[in-house]
């Protein structure tokens, strides 16, 4: 059983990499994304919010893998054309994106109304006020809410295996049929999984005993 | 304005909203343009293409797989509930090795991807002699996922009671389960309704990945498309994305409403006033998985 383990340790370990990896990058890409759909859905623009409102629902109502096939099969044709890895982390980041948007959201209106006052009334414009004044507090109240996202989105990225990124859960599924060790192969990835997701909780978890603010 | 952030424009904000609209509509008409003259010229716009899903018996092909994934998503829902139920009691328990498993199972199931659950519950059983099909395999998955999912959210509930109900309940002397069956729960599972429905809405996309281990489903139906008719990958997989997300969005929907009616409605807006202020606002929006 152990031999399983080194024998094949390298291969776990270069799907570590490629999840972490895609997880990081998508996720990196969900915060612009979200952050750009928040600011626009809070705006006073008409069809900034309903194009920040489309989006949301969009990508909330759809299935992960079907994005991913229209990414797969879509994007190539508008000119983005940079194979499996680079399309999971667009559309995934696209989809975790949505929900960011929400969350930000979320946060932004959970910042009292005084708050946004007091900057209008020392003249700040609405950027000023959103960069200066909301957004720093806001983020502080969806501390927690961020990290579960960021978990979600981490345990998402094995969806990418349907299009070919070679990340941990393929990997198991791979040695699955290699070498028949069914169960041995489940559990390395379960294991390497839940210690990486344990860690980043506990992460999330002291961030938000440090910064978050407790109303 | 929903908005706390803006407040009544005078008129040069006005104009300058004006103005920015106007920008917007024309960058969004550009937008609309690139994408359908890519398209276009790559040939994925010719009615050739999408002349398949017009047809009634392909139709009917598709919305076969729909019936698959609303049976999977059912029956994994309801068996989901028993079992999230059974554990979030088990979370609750006064009893430390029960709570102990309770904690370990929940945190587990949800920290590995829901696809490595699907490839254990179809590969892990069969190597152990049990050929249950994708259908049964996909459905375990789902209820191992989902149950952890939904005990949060029933404990969230049951929390969110007044402290004062149990505690009413034990003063007159009523024991565990009298008192949660008559006195607890009818309170908890009606708060928690909206909550469920939303998590079942979240299940159906969920009931997607059921193509992995060859579940005929929507997704699978659809890509099929490109073998036997004219339909290229894309089209097919636009009109499966346009059938799932009718079904999410109602499911969406019902939840939302069922969520405001609830929050408007005096009686609850009274009980959620006295409960625990942090359990009271079950979230159901954030949870993607």
């Amino acid at each position: 059983m152990i031999e399983f383990y080194t024998d094949n340790a390298q291969r776990f370990i270069d799907g570590t990499l490629v999840t972490v990896r895609l997880a990081l990058l998508s996720f990196a890409l969900s915060v612009v994304i979200g952050v750009v759909i928040a600011s626009c859905r809070v705006s006073p623009v008409g069809p900034l919010q309903r194009f920040a409102s489309g989006y949301v629902s969009l990508f909330r109502n759809l299935p992960l893998l079907i994005i991913f096939f229209l990414a797969l099969f879509g994007l190539g044709d508008l000119g983005f054309v940079y194979g499996g890895f680079a399309t999971a982390a667009v559309a995934l980041g696209m989809y975790t994106g949505a929900y960011m948007a929400e969350v930000i959201r979320s946060g932004i209106n959970s910042v009292s109304s005084g708050q946004a006052e007091a900057g209008r009334a020392i003249g700040l414009g609405f950027i000023a006020l959103l960069s200066t004044i909301v957004i720093p507090q806001a983020v502080r109240t969806v501390i927690a809410p961020i990290g579960n996202l960021f978990i979600a989105n981490f345990k998402n990225t094995a969806v990418a295996l349907t299009i070919t990124v070679t990340d941990l859960t393929f990997v198991s599924r791979q040695l699955i049929n290699q070498t028949a060790e069914t169960w041995l192969s489940l559990f390395g990835a379960a294991a390497i999984y839940t210690v990486i997701l344990l860690f980043v909780g506990w992460g999330f978890r002291a961030l938000e005993a440090r910064y978050a603010i407790k109303r | 304005m929903s908005s706390v952030l803006v407040e009544e424009l005078g008129p040069r904000g006005r104009a300058r909203v004006r103005a920015v609209t106007i920008v917007t509509l024309v960058l969004a008409a550009g937008a609309i343009a690139f994408v359908i003259w890519k398209l276009q010229s790559a040939g994925q716009l010719g009615w050739r293409l999408w002349e398949p899903f017009t047809v009634g018996e392909n139709l009917k092909f598709l919305l076969g797989g729909l019936v698959n994934t609303i049976k999977a998503a059912a029956v994994a829902m309801v068996f989901s509930i028993a079992v999230g139920f059974l554990f979030a009691l088990g979370r609750l328990s006064r009893n430390m090795v029960v709570r102990g498993l309770c904690v370990a199972y929940v945190e587990f199931f949800r920290s590995i991807p829901l696809l490595l659950a699907i490839f254990a519950s179809f590969f892990g059983l069969l190597a152990v002699g049990f050929d249950v099909g994708p259908f049964t395999s996909l459905v375990i998955a789902l209820v191992a996922y989902n149950s952890a999912v939904l005990s949060e959210i029933f404990r969230a509930g049951i929390k969110s009671l007044d402290k004062g109900q149990t505690e009413a309940a034990q003063a007159i002397g009523m024991p565990y389960w009298p008192m949660m069956r008559i006195v607890i729960l009818p309170q908890a599972v009606r708060r928690m309704i909206p909550a469920i429905v939303a998590q079942l809405a979240t299940l159906s996309k969920d009931v997607s990945l059921g193509f992995v281990i060859s579940y005929v489903e929507v997704v699978s139906k659809g890509t099929g498309f490109s073998n036997f008719s004219a339909a290229g990958n894309l089209q097919s997989y636009v009109v499966v994305g346009v059938i799932y997300f009718i079904l999410v969005y109602l499911l969406a929907k019902l939840a939302n409403y069922l969520d405001e009616r609830q929050t408007k409605s005096p009686v609850t807006a009274a009980i959620v006033e006295g409960g625990d202020p942090d359990a009271a606002n079950i979230d159901t929006e954030i949870d993607l998985a």
